[in-house]
């Protein structure tokens, strides 16, 4: 055989194997045509490593929601689901969007703990294949405010409630000299932000004395809290995540800090956090958060949670709350909409009202976020429970926390 | 008797699968665009690797930060810089080969494991500043929504960028491996003592190897951020250059061609497992630990050596 | 913030216990790996996996005895086995059939082990966090240089040299500690006198994994038990031992000892950017001595 014809001969077959292949493998992998057309959501979260409590939660919330809603169904089909585990990684939350946008062709996508990998999906896929995106649990406050758009929507708090949640409690209290520490990272840095903008904006005399950033999951925190009492600030805002949370509350109640320091942490009361703590927790820190399984003591709460506990053998925490919600929120729009359209769900989306656990709920039309209230407690060691659970609770409404609607359009550049 | 640079049936090859690739994007549905597209940014970062560890044997354990340092110099530029899109995608390589330099320089006075885990010690300081610099590089969240010319950044555009692309760089890695540089480096792969004995400066050629690599996982980098329009510090973290390094071993590290098709595989396979199990990384460690057992040579490279010896069996039976 | 005022005496005695205490851990951890390294010449990339399977056994034993101070006592001196054995049963069904093969495939095979490693933690414990709690007697904090000093800590200053004694002792007077130094420096040697070096390293490897489940345990009541701890601490591992010399656990111990004292002055004077100082530390250790503060067993 001559060269030239081995080369084409090569050629040939050479390309004639990778159409091959490629196209035997997307015929494998093409998922089936549902008959009677049923709405896909599609969800994306971290279910490795630490977040993964807070994503199997907020999971656990979303199912139990989604077979109340299916005993009578949406638009005479049924709501069905699909996850995939992000691994915290922004590039496969990414890939796996597209993958749910693409080849599974859901109408909603649902999900993320991860900041980053939020932003990135609502950047990089839903505005940009318009598909309806609802985070849940990542509390970034870019997400509905500067990088807010048409088709993102958020049924959890963000850093700017909470924030100004804390900054409007702690304005009311006599502490001037504050020191700010916490998890270098986003989120961290966020909170320390909005709390700090809206404590100055209420309380001017303020003065920040110190500031302390420390690795996100830093196990030892005791240097930290003990350059911090050397200073002697009147008070302390600890901004940490999820991560460094037990390690926070572990090393105040290891150094007494508590008893020396007034200390404010966001979430800081959330039941995911004290629970493993047990007894150990500290008592006497101010703890804000959205949702507590024990208050409001509404008797449509009690319900909610009996239902969970049952189900799932553990008390809802805010991420169940959220996911819930979401499931709701979802149904409802589309029974608004009238059909399957996404661009008519996220109309009926934005300014929803639906009936949640702890009374009715709103999703603001100006920024797709769902008014929340903030409960502000303190933690303190109930008699007949084993673990630590906020106190002397304040309710500060939505409208109390949110920033209006002109400051998210100056935000985001309209 | 003139050796040849190009072996015309694997040329042949090539040029079939490189048409083959060409046309399917009218046929192939869109997420199968993008995942390729995903795996020729994979397959070049690979290959880049592959001229440090496969043909000149040093352990690059943290390859991934300079491909990290590409991807964050196109997507800073692009987003703070109101410079010209092309700048930004060119000075991206140039960056990560300065950075390449500049480690390298440190890392090539030492050998084998001292060079890996000085690497990976450098490597996660750059992770560490992009991971902390929160106001300039974004820090955990990355850069998002960066800006790039549609042509380009559609589906289609990014696929064809990135096949053009791959298609250039696998051209010139090719004749480097062909050159007598590349059969220098080899030769300082298999017995660096014996190459400084006859004069080679051992130390000089690694560190080019390494300028030349990294330029090319800076190539890589920038097309990342064509194809995905974000950067995140995940990029420059060590865990992720482990795994371009089992690409390569998967493949067939001592092959020309092999680390493209380890990519290929791991990035399928992380892809579609994925969606039926959230145990991928389970699988990654079991399908890692069959592949040292059993296939050493990797994918490709056992590819190769049974079509070899076919050959050869085929040729002595037909005299 | 003055800093003046802060630099005060006490302030730097405080800051530099807690410094130590840190330290200890690391060297706990690190002196494992150190030893793996030294020894079979690979750098354990599973070694954060069995730190954190250490900390989860602690707590899952810990818990079966009643979580009281029996548990946690209990749980500090079985972790560590548990860890053990899950080494014991990796080193002799998989790991041994490589010493032959080159060291690169060795370390791929370590990485292979953590990501396994990682999921069967995932499976078997779910993802819950979970949390310990040291005995009555560690609770609470005494003050010292006019700071409160977790008690815990004081226990881990003790538990540290403690460690560091043992790890002397066995390597310079038994026989098999011996052995593995000399099999560290020149295995070829060992083999030849008739010492079966598979054995040896064996040995070295269940060891140094022994070494990364007791820190995990030591660490676990002042930390959130979760999956995840293996990314963390494997990162500050590599960095000791390539800081402190490859394979020397003298090394590693210079390396905890500078890493976390760096850390814990860097919250002193500096505290917005406390995290930048062992990496500071480490640059400039590395530049100056790219091989390490000590000499290398190897």
């Amino acid at each position: 055989m001559t060269k030239g014809k081995e080369m084409k001969r090569c050629f040939l077959l050479a390309g004639a194997a990778v159409l091959g292949c490629l196209l035997a493998v997307t015929f494998v992998f093409l998922p089936a045509d549902a008959q009677a057309r049923n709405i896909k959501v599609g969800i994306i979260d971290c279910y490795s490593g630490p977040p993964a409590v807070y994503a199997n939660d907020a999971l656990n919330g979303f199912k139990m929601a989604v077979d109340e809603i299916n005993k009578q169904g949406v638009l005479g089909s049924k709501i069905e689901w699909t996850k995939r585990d992000t691994k915290f990684k922004v590039d496969l939350a990414l890939n796996m969007a597209k993958e749910l946008v693409m080849r599974e062709n859901v109408d909603v996508i649902v999900g993320t703990i991860n900041s980053g990998a939020a932003m990135a999906v609502s950047e990089a896929i839903s505005k940009k294949e318009k598909v309806p995106f609802i985070v849940w649990i990542s509390k970034s406050e870019r997400i509905t405010g500067e990088k807010g758009h048409r088709y993102v929507f958020s049924t959890g708090e963000n850093t700017a409630m909470a924030g100004k949640a804390g900054g409007v409690a702690l304005s009311k209290k006599p502490y001037v000299k504050y020191w700010i520490a916490g998890d270098d990272y986003e989120y961290g840095h966020a909170i320390a932000s909005a709390a700090w903008r809206n404590l100055k904006a209420k309380k001017p005399d303020v003065e920040k004395i110190g500031e302390s950033w420390w690795k996100p999951g830093e196990p030892d925190l005791t240097p930290y809290i003990t350059s911090i009492l050397a200073a002697k600030p009147d008070a302390v805002i600890f901004c940490t995540g999820g991560r460094s949370m037990t390690n926070i509350l572990k090393a105040v109640k290891a150094t007494g800090m508590a008893e020396k320091v007034p200390i404010w942490i966001h979430t800081a009361t959330d039941h995911a956090v004290l629970k493993p703590l047990g007894a150990e927790a500290p008592e006497g820190v101010m703890g804000t958060m959205d949702y507590h399984f024990y208050y409001p003591d509404s008797k449509s709460n009690k319900d909610f949670v009996k239902k969970f506990e049952g189900l799932y053998g553990q008390a809802p925490g805010f991420p169940a709350f959220h996911g819930y919600i979401t499931a709701y929120f979802i149904a409802e729009a589309f029974k608004k909409a009238g059909s399957l359209d996404k661009e008519k769900f996220v109309d009926a989306l934005a300014g929803m009202k639906i009936e949640s656990p702890v009374g009715q709920l709103e999703m603001r039309a100006c920024d797709h976020q769902v008014v929340l209230p903030m409960y502000l407690g303190i933690t303190k060691k109930e008699v007949g429970q084993n673990f630590v659970i906020s106190t002397n609770i304040v309710t500060l409404t939505g409208d109390e926390v949110m920033p209006t609607c002109d400051e998210i359009k100056e935000a985001r550049g309209n | 008797m003139s050796k040849r640079i190009f072996n015309l049936k694997s040329f042949g090859t090539a040029a079939g699968i490189l048409v083959a690739l060409a046309l399917l994007p009218p046929i192939l549905p869109r997420f199968y665009i993008y995942i390729l597209a995903v795996i020729f940014v994979t397959a070049l970062l690979a290959m880049s690797l592959n001229m440090v560890v496969g043909h000149g044997g040093l352990f690059q354990f943290h390859h991934g930060a300079f491909y990290g340092v590409g991807a964050y110099t196109a997507g800073l530029m692009l987003t703070k810089t109101s410079l010209p899109t092309w700048l930004a995608l060119v000075a991206g390589p140039f960056a990560a080969a300065f950075v390449g330099l500049l480690i390298g320089v440190f890392c090539v006075r030492l050998t084998r494991l001292y060079f890996g885990m000085l690497q990976i010690s450098l490597g996660s300081l750059i992770w560490a500043i992009a991971f902390r610099w929160y106001s300039f590089t974004g820090g955990d969240d990355g850069i998002h929504g960066i800006p790039l010319p549609s042509l380009i950044s559609s589906s289609t555009g990014a696929y064809y960028f990135g096949l053009i692309l791959l298609a250039v760089c696998l051209l010139f890695l090719y004749l480097i491996f062909k050159s007598p540089f590349g059969a220098t480096l080899q030769a300082i792969r298999d017995n660096p003592e014996r190459c400084e004995a006859i004069g080679i400066n051992v130390r000089r050629h690694q560190l080019i190897a390494i300028v030349i690599a990294t330029f090319f996982a800076g190539i890589a980098g920038v097309l990342f951020v064509v194809v995905e329009g974000s950067v995140f510090p995940d990029l420059l973290f060590w865990v992720f250059s482990l795994e371009v390094f089992i690409m390569c071993l998967l493949g067939g590290w001592f092959t020309f061609a092999g680390p493209m098709f380890g990519a290929a595989i791991m990035v399928s396979l992380r892809t579609f497992v994925g969606t039926y199990t959230e145990y991928w990384t389970l699988i990654l460690g079991i399908m890692l630990i069959l592949l040292i057992f059993f296939l050493p040579e990797g994918v490709w490279g056992y590819l190769m050596e049974k079509l070899g010896s076919q050959k050869k069996i085929l040729e002595k039976e037909h005299g | 913030m003055d800093l003046v005022q802060t630099i005060t005496f006490p302030a730097l005695c405080s800051h530099l216990l807690v410094g130590l205490s840190r330290a200890m851990i690391l060297f706990v951890v690190t002196s494992g790996m150190s030893l793996v390294l030294g020894v079979l010449r690979v750098p354990n990339v599973a070694h954060g996996s069995l730190y954190m399977i250490g900390a989860f056994a602690a707590f899952s034993i810990s818990h079966l005895f009643g979580g009281g101070p029996v548990g946690f006592w209990l749980a500090l001196i079985l972790s560590p086995f548990v860890v053990a054995a899950v080494s014991l049963i990796a080193e002799r069904f998989l790991f041994c059939h490589l010493y032959e093969r080159e060291h690169l495939m060795l370390l791929l095979f370590t990485f292979a082990l953590m990501l396994i490693l990682g999921d069967l933690v995932k499976m078997s414990w779910g993802a819950d966090y979970r949390s310990i709690m040291a005995p009555e007697f560690f609770r609470g904090s005494v003050t010292l240089f006019e700071a409160p000093f977790p008690r815990y800590n004081l226990f881990l200053l003790v538990v540290g040299p403690l460690v560091a004694v043992g790890l002397w002792l066995f390597s310079n007077r038994t026989r098999i500690g011996k052995i593995a130094r000399a099999a560290a420096v020149d295995r070829e040697m060992v083999g030849a006198i008739g010492i079966n070096v598979s054995w040896v390293f064996a040995f070295a490897f269940v060891l140094g994994c022994f070494l990364a489940g007791l820190g995990g345990a030591l660490v676990s009541p002042t930390v959130s038990i979760t999956i995840g701890m293996d990314h963390d601490i494997i990162m500050e591992a590599f960095l000791i031992v390539t800081i402190g010399g490859l394979g020397n656990m003298w090394g590693a111990m210079v390396g905890s000892l500078i890493f976390g004292i760096t850390q814990s002055f860097g919250v002193l004077l500096l505290p917005q950017f406390a995290i930048v100082f062992p990496y500071l530390a480490v640059v400039i250790i590395l530049i100056w001595r790219p091989t390490g503060l000590l000499k290398s067993v190897w």
